[in-house]
């Protein structure tokens, strides 16, 4: 018998949901502190068949210092959800309130100085400057800031994810793991408050995947940063507080 | 943006050596190098050509008149600070105890000549003097004229009332060209014993020189001071000489000229494609960057930054490449520069950092927007691609801003439009065929041959990518092929000016009664049948023009005309207004060098009123002729009719060819001593001097071209390289052997070679017959030698380029391309 990924996902968020896991649909917690706060958010996009609705009236929020994760098979929206809570992306309709501010309502540079300061980004593809060295691609966030410690912060960094040894490698010369690691130091350099992370372990085999589970969780707890998580790997969502998943744009 | 200038100063060396900013840099350093060298070249020439002009007129200013000429123009001369000498020419007989000669003679003050080189040795033949006058008492002469007189050293000769001791022979003198005299053998006396001679008298023929040398800007000065100046004296400057220089060298400055736009329009065209490829590869930077909080500022920033680095560190190593590359052509050159070349100027450096900033304006300053504009989302997304249709108003920035800072920089418009109209017409035409021909790949159902297939597909797949690399492709050959034939022609013209058969003695002064005896010595001595021109000795005293009552005598008065009369048009001369007249016609006509017609303002119909031979005559402007001097057969400023001509008292000149070697001509002389014969060897081998220079100095600016252009297709290759090495990689890991892989590259990059190859030749031959006829005034007849090579060199050159650049893909396992990419 021959299951499809998509089955066995479904299967699992099933269990998931009877151990009352499963997050609900709506702010559950208006008093406490949240850090993401995401009000009936619509994003629609023109293709050659129409307008298509790509997520559909979502709510959700953040607690400081709980990580979450996104779940959902391919095509659901958890990428679009996550840039439009990063402030990446605007949506069509409705709010998102990221360290307490509107950022629906700014424009591209506002949400840029946010995002420099208090955000933090991990990707699937990793995406590092192929012809930086693993210390320069660290480097990247602070520089744009204009941080004069940016070298003594980045070998700090790169330190915490076990890889100052590789300082002076380029990207080209790295592993997968390596440079996932790399990205995550990266990506924690600016002691973001809110650490968002797209299929982390996607492009990475069990081992290495192992090893950047443990890590963005261990700097979860190190730097008190807050992990929003998308993923389709269920081990690393389960090792979240809360769970979403997103079917067809829509949290379930 | 300060942030971003501090980011790209802090990066720029890092990724000035990544490999993004390098290629960029790389051709920003070639267009540079090219531009620089044609023009540290070019400018080095040029004022080189300009001192052998100077070196003809043996000054660089000269005022001449039949009359003598107020000594306050030499004050003035010095006044503003410039060199001034003196010179008087006329004619008179050297008279030994045994013989005489009709000499020109040339009085010289101390400090002639202001340019070129007056060489002297004596009677053993070395060298005594190379500037100056003699002493007083003293006198130089060619060695025609001691070959003749038999005079040897010291030897006393008379020239009218003075006595003088001869102590030089005249081994070389700049103004050779100067006057009518050109034709007498030459001899050189102190000025200040010209009284002492007393061969002047009223109505003797004397041309007066004043010389000025100096600074451009003093001359300026000096021509602004003595304002109009009298009818009767003419200013030549070393610019206006260019026809004695000869047509050679007027026509290798327009093709530098050429070369250097051909230059810079094909270098924007690869540093157009090499910022594509940079600006696509920075894409994800810049997103990044936009990721981690940098505002649209901070990448403008770091982009004009990192670019304004760029600009200057590329355009200092492009000049230095420049400047050791026209180092070593000039090296190459020097065998047969006849002077030394002055240091170039500061202009080419000049012009490098304009041309850097031009090309660089017009190439990356629309892929500026979209970089600090773009999306964060995209790394999401892992969309780094730039839509060319998206994009159209990059090209046309880019192509308007190319045509202002060419037209600021070559100010000629006329050129510039007719480049314009053909760049527009062949890049719509290479457009139109290259959606044809994806649209008719995307109908066609391929039955065999899975690499040819895929080939064929993907330039479809590619679509607008394709398009673009037609015409690119398409555009750099153009310009190649164009500027091939061109040199070619040019080259082969200047050749044939100077053939074999070539004449290398004039013989004046020929009377009716010698024209036998003359005819059968050659045809005896030499094989040689001379044909003979009617010398008429004559003044144009003034003109008249048509429906006027009054002569005018303005420019006129008292020229010389050495006139001729002629049944049928002389085979050098080309009439260019009016018509030659019919052989029959009764009427007094007479057709007129049309520059000189242009300098005496006359028209077609005006009478002229001429004396010669003791009676006044007038005749008719009826036609105007472009006349061919390096032909070197006897060629005159005034033809006459039969009528008017035939029955005026002439002697007889012609021109003939005799071996250098043989003592033909010394003979002679002896046996005709009344016939002056005029050497022309050292004409002839200056002439030829400046065409082997322009055609060598032709040669190499056009390599540079050729290198530009070859920059330009491996960039256009090159330009895409990123997609098709993840393509092939991908089809690799997917099964295709390696033979697959060659045959998709191989059928792609033929089609694209074969089509654009075939356009640009197509196009060529329109944008050559423009340039040939309207700027080079030569015929055009289109080269098929060089057509069909240029056309088999582009397609197998696109083909080889494009095999190349996956060359490394087809050999590195797919797992290693897939990841690093």
């Amino acid at each position: 018998m021959v299951f499809s990924f998509n089955d066995k996902l479904s299967e699992a968020f099933t269990v998931m949901k009877t151990e009352s896991k499963i997050a609900e649909n709506t702010p559950r917690h208006p008093l406490k502190d949240l850090i993401l706060e995401v009000k009936n958010i619509t994003k629609e996009v023109n293709s050659p068949e129409g307008l298509l609705t790509i997520v559909k009236d979502i709510n959700l929020s953040v607690e400081r210092g709980k990580p979450i994760s996104l779940v959902g098979p391919s095509g659901s929206g958890k990428t679009t959800l996550l840039a439009i809570m990063a402030g990446l992306d605007i949506p069509t309709k409705g709010s998102v309130k990221l360290l307490g501010s509107n950022i629906t309502l700014m424009n591209e540079d506002q949400r840029a100085q946010i995002r420099a300061k208090d955000v933090g980004f991990v990707f699937q593809s990793f995406h590092l400057m192929p012809r930086l060295s693993a210390l320069d691609n660290v480097m990247l966030p602070l520089e744009i800031a204009g941080d004069p410690d940016a070298i003594e912060k980045s070998q700090i960094a790169l330190d915490q994810v076990g890889l100052s040894s590789r300082a002076k490698n380029f990207a080209t010369q790295l592993s997968g793991g390596e440079k996932q690691r790399v990205a995550i130091a990266r990506a924690i350099v600016n002691k973001p408050k809110i650490l968002f992370a797209d299929e982390p372990t996607g492009n990475l085999d069990q081992k290495s995947s192992n090893a950047v589970t443990d890590l963005l969780f261990s700097i979860n707890e190190l730097i008190n940063t807050t992990l929003v998580l998308v993923t389709h790997d269920l081990l690393l969502a389960e090792k979240c507080k809360d769970l979403y998943e997103l079917s067809d744009g829509s949290l379930l | 943006m300060i942030k971003g200038f501090r980011y790209a100063l802090n990066k720029f060396w890092p990724e000035a050596l990544s490999g993004d900013l390098l290629i960029l840099s790389l051709s920003i350093v070639l267009a540079v190098t090219s531009i620089s060298s044609v023009s540290f070249l070019g400018d080095r020439l040029q004022t080189s050509m300009k001192l052998q002009a100077s070196s003809i007129l043996g000054a660089d200013l000269v005022l001449r008149s039949a009359s003598a000429i107020d000594p306050n123009y030499l004050e003035l001369g010095v006044a503003n600070n410039l060199d001034t000498a003196e010179t008087i020419t006329f004619l008179s007989m050297i008279i030994t105890d045994e013989d005489n000669l009709l000499t020109s003679i040339k009085t010289t003050s101390e400090s002639y000549p202001l340019k070129g080189e007056l060489i002297i040795a004596d009677f053993d033949g070395s060298l005594i003097q190379n500037s100056g006058s003699p002493p007083s008492g003293s006198v130089w002469i060619e060695p025609k004229i001691a070959e003749t007189l038999s005079i040897n050293n010291l030897t006393e000769i008379s020239i009218g009332n003075k006595t003088f001791k001869v102590d030089g022979i005249i081994k070389d003198f700049p103004d050779r060209n100067s006057s009518f005299v050109g034709f007498y053998p030459i001899a050189i006396v102190n000025i200040n014993d010209v009284s002492q001679m007393g061969v002047i008298q009223t109505g003797s023929r004397v041309i007066y020189r004043n010389m000025f040398s100096g600074s451009k800007r003093n001359l300026d000065n000096f021509v602004n001071d003595i304002g109009e100046i009298p009818a009767d004296i003419r200013l030549q400057q070393a610019d206006d000489v260019g026809d004695e220089l000869g047509e050679a060298l007027r026509e290798s400055v327009t093709f530098f000229n050429l070369a250097s736009l051909f230059t810079v329009i094909i270098s924007v065209i690869s540093a157009m494609m090499a910022v594509r490829r940079y600006a696509s590869r920075n894409l994800l930077h810049a997103s990044l960057m936009k990721v981690f909080g940098a505002s649209k500022l901070f990448i403008l920033g770091h982009q004009i930054m990192q670019l304004l680095l760029i600009i200057f560190f590329a355009t200092l190593f492009g000049l230095l490449c420049g400047y050791a590359l026209q180092s070593l052509i000039i090296s190459a050159l020097q065998g047969i520069l006849t002077n030394e070349l002055p240091a170039p100027s500061f202009k080419p450096i000049i012009l490098g950092f304009i041309t850097s900033i031009f090309v660089v304006l017009a190439t990356a300053s629309p892929y500026l927007k979209i970089l600090s504009q773009t999306e964060p989302i995209r790394i999401l997304r892992n969309d780094f691609s730039i839509n060319i249709s998206n994009n159209l108003i990059i090209y046309l920035v880019a192509l308007v801003t190319m045509f202002i800072f060419l037209g600021i920089l070559f100010q000629d418009i006329k050129l510039l439009s007719y480049i314009l109209l053909v760049l527009i017409f062949v890049t719509a035409a290479l457009f139109a065929i290259g959606k044809t021909l994806i649209y008719l790949l995307g109908s066609i159902k391929f039955s065999s041959g899975i690499g040819w297939k895929i080939g064929l597909k993907n330039i479809v797949n590619r679509g607008n990518e394709s398009i673009l690399q037609i015409i690119i492709f398409g555009l750099s050959l153009l310009f190649l092929i164009v500027l091939a034939e061109t040199r070619t022609d040019l080259i082969d013209s200047w050749s044939e000016t100077l053939e074999e058969d070539t004449p290398n003695y004039f013989l004046f002064n020929i009377q009716e009664y010698d024209l036998v005896n003359v005819t059968s010595y050659l045809l005896e001595t030499a094989n040689f049948s001379p044909s003979y021109t009617p010398l008429i000795r004559g003044r144009l005293l003034s003109a008249k023009r048509a429906g006027s009552d009054e002569f005018s005598s303005e420019n006129l008065m008292e020229r010389e005309a050495n006139l001729t009369w002629q049944e049928s048009l002389p085979k050098s001369n080309k009439i260019s207004k009016g018509e030659w007249w019919n052989e029959e016609s009764l009427e007094a006509e007479v057709s007129i060098d049309a520059e000189v017609a242009d300098s005496m303002n006359l028209e077609i119909g005006d009478e002229l009123l001429f004396s010669a031979g003791g009676s006044k005559f007038s005749a008719t402007v009826t036609s105007f002729r472009e006349i061919e001097w390096e032909s070197f057969s006897p060629n005159f400023f005034f033809i006459l009719s039969p009528s008017a001509g035939q029955k005026l008292p002439n002697s007889y000149i012609t021109s003939i060819k005799i071996s250098e070697q043989s003592d033909i001509m010394n003979l002679f002389t002896q046996r005709f001593p009344t016939i002056t014969a005029v050497d022309l060897a050292a004409v002839i081998q200056q002439i030829r001097n400046t065409v082997s220079s322009a055609s060598l100095a032709v040669q190499y600016i056009f390599l540079l071209t050729l290198i530009a252009g070859i920059l330009a297709l491996v960039a256009s290759v090159f330009s895409n390289r990123d997609q098709r090495t993840k393509e092939t990689a991908i089809m690799h890991a997917i099964g295709a052997n390696r033979l697959i892989i060659f045959q998709s590259a191989a059928a792609e990059f033929f089609i694209l070679g074969i089509l654009s190859g075939f356009t640009a030749i197509i196009f060529a031959i329109v944008l050559s017959s423009i340039i040939f006829s309207q700027f080079l005034d030569l015929q055009y007849s289109p080269n098929l030698l060089i057509l069909g090579l240029s056309f088999a060199i582009g397609v197998i050159f696109i083909f080889i380029s494009g095999i190349l650049s996956i060359r490394k893909t087809i050999y590195t396992s797919p797992i290693i391309t897939l990841r690093d990419s």
